[in-house]
């Protein structure tokens, strides 16, 4: 008897399931296939991977759970753009080949221009959901948009930041306040430390005391150091590569350089998690602006987009086994929502149809994942203060999340930074 | 006026790292008359070997500098037996293909291995600072430069009265007249190249609690050393570290008074304008860049 009465149990139960995978299946009908570009191999294998991952784990929660593309099961058909050539080669190839009419990638500021523009000579749909490269949306390319911000909104908000939370917390107005750029030399460095030269100086009056640009594969940056301490700035606005950040920190920790705070923008340098891990907590202090991290309170976010946020995060804890999103699944995963949200309006992958039902969205901040709202230009270019960035800090060898201060639990420390040693 | 004693011992520290590197790579240059275009990768394994002793068994950097010795004497004479050799006799197109596809090829397989991230050694001391008339010295940096003059003078005596060293710069002159006295020239290269590669196995060691560590960091310092040995003469220790030390100057210097993003520019002119007046370097006998061809 009571045997049988878990056999009733587990047949409801299975059945239960069967019926709901079935009408899960029925609710898709039909597939409908992107491309993915990113590189795969070389050396920027490492960050074309992540996002691929963040673009499959976003591929099978649409499917699973917010009834996929268009009312279709949603495919990836992905290509490895190496480089410039290869991101030709593979867009073209994904155009012809696969038959694609939307190619999303490829993350690199590097290989977005050329991927663009073989994807428009097959009059095929690009979504960029990464590369920060300003001129990719300048180019009268009715074909393509981006959904990050580029290089210059970095520049937008880390002056947000110093003007709206530093200044006060150093109890200076902000046209006391005393700035010097630092910054590696490619297109990224300068987009985005001329877009803060020209807001800090013209909306804040911020007070420029040094400006100087090396290239990221220096051997000693002392010499610089000594400039900046005859400068002698509240602000350090350093824009780094990567290894460059570690030796500017460690000389900089040498020739007992005092600033009141350092703010970066991005990934790499100090956003990369290398540099805490090089310095552990003597890595303490500076600013990196980046997607949310740890501290993150998702309920600040629309119901929608805390659904959705949510269901991304569990997700990705299942695919890696952590708590902390890498920036790569964040800005992938980001970018294909609003790739869906796009596609489900539109109904269609005509470009002049499609390209309406996404000028035509206007969702506010919190409205998708990572707390972003949507909001394109006639570029193409999702708008700075809908594409919400947040300002993380190194603290005790982890990046946490600490502005805007409505949407963390953690609140910027060392404000400003006191002496060497003492950033416990 | 306040930052000239910084800007010396700062001139001084970075050129004994380029010294340190260069002087492998001259006497490659020298003795082989090849160009070692897989030098930097060669460092960049030494680096990764620092760091992975460190991490993994928490041996200090310096007690790795002696694993490495013998270590990487065995990677140059294995690496000359599988990859040089066969290619010793050709033309300089061959070798510089080679040593360009071993470069790649030792790239990747830290790619593969290691992933893109920048490492770093942060051994207890790695902020131990010592301040002195206005210029700040960083113990790692100092044992460096220690560490670039001895091996130069090292070496330098190795080559000017010892048996071994005569015979490499006897084959250095001329290979095939040096065959013909009974000299065994095949394994006077195998030594050479493997020598020079311990010295920049030395070089990765020491660099290690001084920059991070990634696949191509080999990359950012190979190329001032080339700068260092040609301005240096060709074959010439002395020569390569005054080399590095002038390098070292205008950067730091140039970086300084002109701006940072003047200084590659600053010591590839000052290369460019040597080579004109003086082809064969600095310190190189005039001819010597021809010898042994």
């Amino acid at each position: 008897m009571r045997n049988a009465k878990w056999v009733v149990v587990v047949g409801t139960v299975a059945l239960a399931l069967g019926v709901g995978a079935v009408q899960a299946q029925q609710q898709l009908q039909g597939e409908y296939k992107i491309g993915v570009l990113e590189p795969l191999t070389g050396n920027l294998a490492v960050q074309g991977r992540l996002h691929l991952e963040g673009y499959e784990i976003m591929r099978d929660l649409i499917n699973s759970r917010f009834g996929g593309v268009m009312g279709k099961k949603l495919v990836l058909v992905s290509g490895d753009a190496v480089d410039p050539t290869a991101a030709t080669s593979e867009a073209t190839r994904l155009a012809t080949r696969e038959g694609v009419k939307i190619i999303t990638g490829t993350f690199s500021s590097t290989l977005c221009g050329a991927a663009s523009e073989a994807a428009s000579r097959q009059n095929v749909i690009y979504w960029e959901t990464s590369c920060v490269d300003p001129r990719f949306t300048r180019r009268n390319l009715k074909n393509v948009f981006r959904t990050e911000i580029d290089g210059i909104g970095f520049g937008w908000y880390n002056i947000e930041f110093i003007a709206k939370h530093l200044s006060p917390r150093l109890g200076k107005k902000t046209n006391e306040l005393k700035i010097a750029y630092l910054s590696e030399d490619s297109s990224y460095g300068q987009s985005v430390t001329e877009s803060a030269r020209q807001r800090a100086k013209q909306e804040f009056g911020m007070q420029e005391v040094g400006l100087e640009y090396y290239t990221f594969t220096t051997n000693d940056l002392t010499a610089v150091i000594l400039k900046l301490k005859n400068a002698n700035p509240d602000i350090l606005h350093h824009i780094a590569r990567d290894q460059d950040a570690i030796l500017f920190w460690r000389q900089a920790r040498e020739q007992n350089f005092q600033v009141k705070a350092v703010v970066h923008a991005g990934a790499t340098g100090y956003g990369n998690p290398g540099f805490g891990k090089a310095f552990g907590n003597d890595a303490n202090g500076p600013f990196a602006l980046l997607e949310p991290g740890p501290g993150l309170i998702i309920e600040k976010f629309r119901p929608e987009g805390q659904r959705v946020e949510r269901a991304f995060r569990d997700a990705v804890k299942a695919k890696t086994g952590s708590d902390v999103l890498a920036g790569g699944h964040q800005l992938a995963g980001g970018g294909l929502w609003v790739l869906k949200l796009a596609l489900d309006a539109a109904k269609t992958d005509d470009l002049d149809k499609f390209r309406a039902a996404v000028m035509s969205l206007d969702l506010p901040v919190g409205s998708a994942v990572n707390g972003w709202g949507v909001k394109f230009d006639e570029t193409g270019q999702n708008s700075n203060a809908r594409v919400q960035h947040y300002m993380l800090q190194w603290q005790n060898g982890s990046l946490v999340t600490v502005w805007p201060e409505e949407f963390t639990t953690n609140r910027a420390k060392w404000i400003p930074l006191g002496p060497w040693g003492q950033r416990k | 006026m306040d930052a000239i004693p910084q800007l010396i011992v700062s001139t001084i520290l970075l050129g004994g790292i380029y010294a340190l590197i260069a002087v492998g790579l001259t006497l490659i240059f020298g003795v082989m008359r090849v160009v070692n275009f897989a030098h930097g990768e060669f460092l960049m394994l030494a680096m990764y070997l620092a760091f992975w002793a460190f991490s993994l068994l928490h041996f200090d950097p310096y007690l790795t500098l002696v694993v490495s010795l013998p270590l990487f004497f065995a990677v140059g004479w294995v690496s000359y037996r599988a990859v040089m050799r066969p290619v010793i006799q050709a033309s300089h197109n061959v070798q510089i293909f080679t040593t360009v596809g071993l470069s790649i090829a030792l790239q990747n397989v830290a790619l593969v291995l290691f992933t893109a991230d920048a490492r770093f050694v942060r051994t207890d001391y790695y902020a131990v600072i010592v301040r002195l008339a206005g210029a700040a010295f960083n113990v790692a940096q100092i044992v460096a430069f220690a560490i670039a003059i001895v091996a130069t003078a090292a070496l330098f005596v190795f080559m000017r009265w010892s048996y071994t060293g005569k015979v490499m710069r006897a084959t250095a002159q001329d290979r095939h007249a040096s065959a013909l006295m009974g000299i065994d020239t095949d394994r006077v290269y195998a030594v050479t190249w493997a020598v020079g590669i311990t010295c920049v196995g030395v070089a990765g060691v020491l660099l290690a609690p001084i920059y991070p560590v990634y696949p191509t960091a080999g990359l950012q310092f190979v190329l001032i050393a080339y700068v260092a040995v040609v301005l240096g003469g060709l074959g010439d220790m002395a020569g390569a570290l005054i080399a590095a030390l002038i390098v070292a100057a205008v950067e730091v210097v140039g970086s300084y008074v002109i701006g940072t993003a003047w200084k590659e520019v600053l010591y590839l002119l000052l290369f460019i304008g040597v080579l004109i007046v003086r082809p064969a370097g600095l310190f190189g006998q005039r001819g010597a860049e021809a010898l042994g061809t």
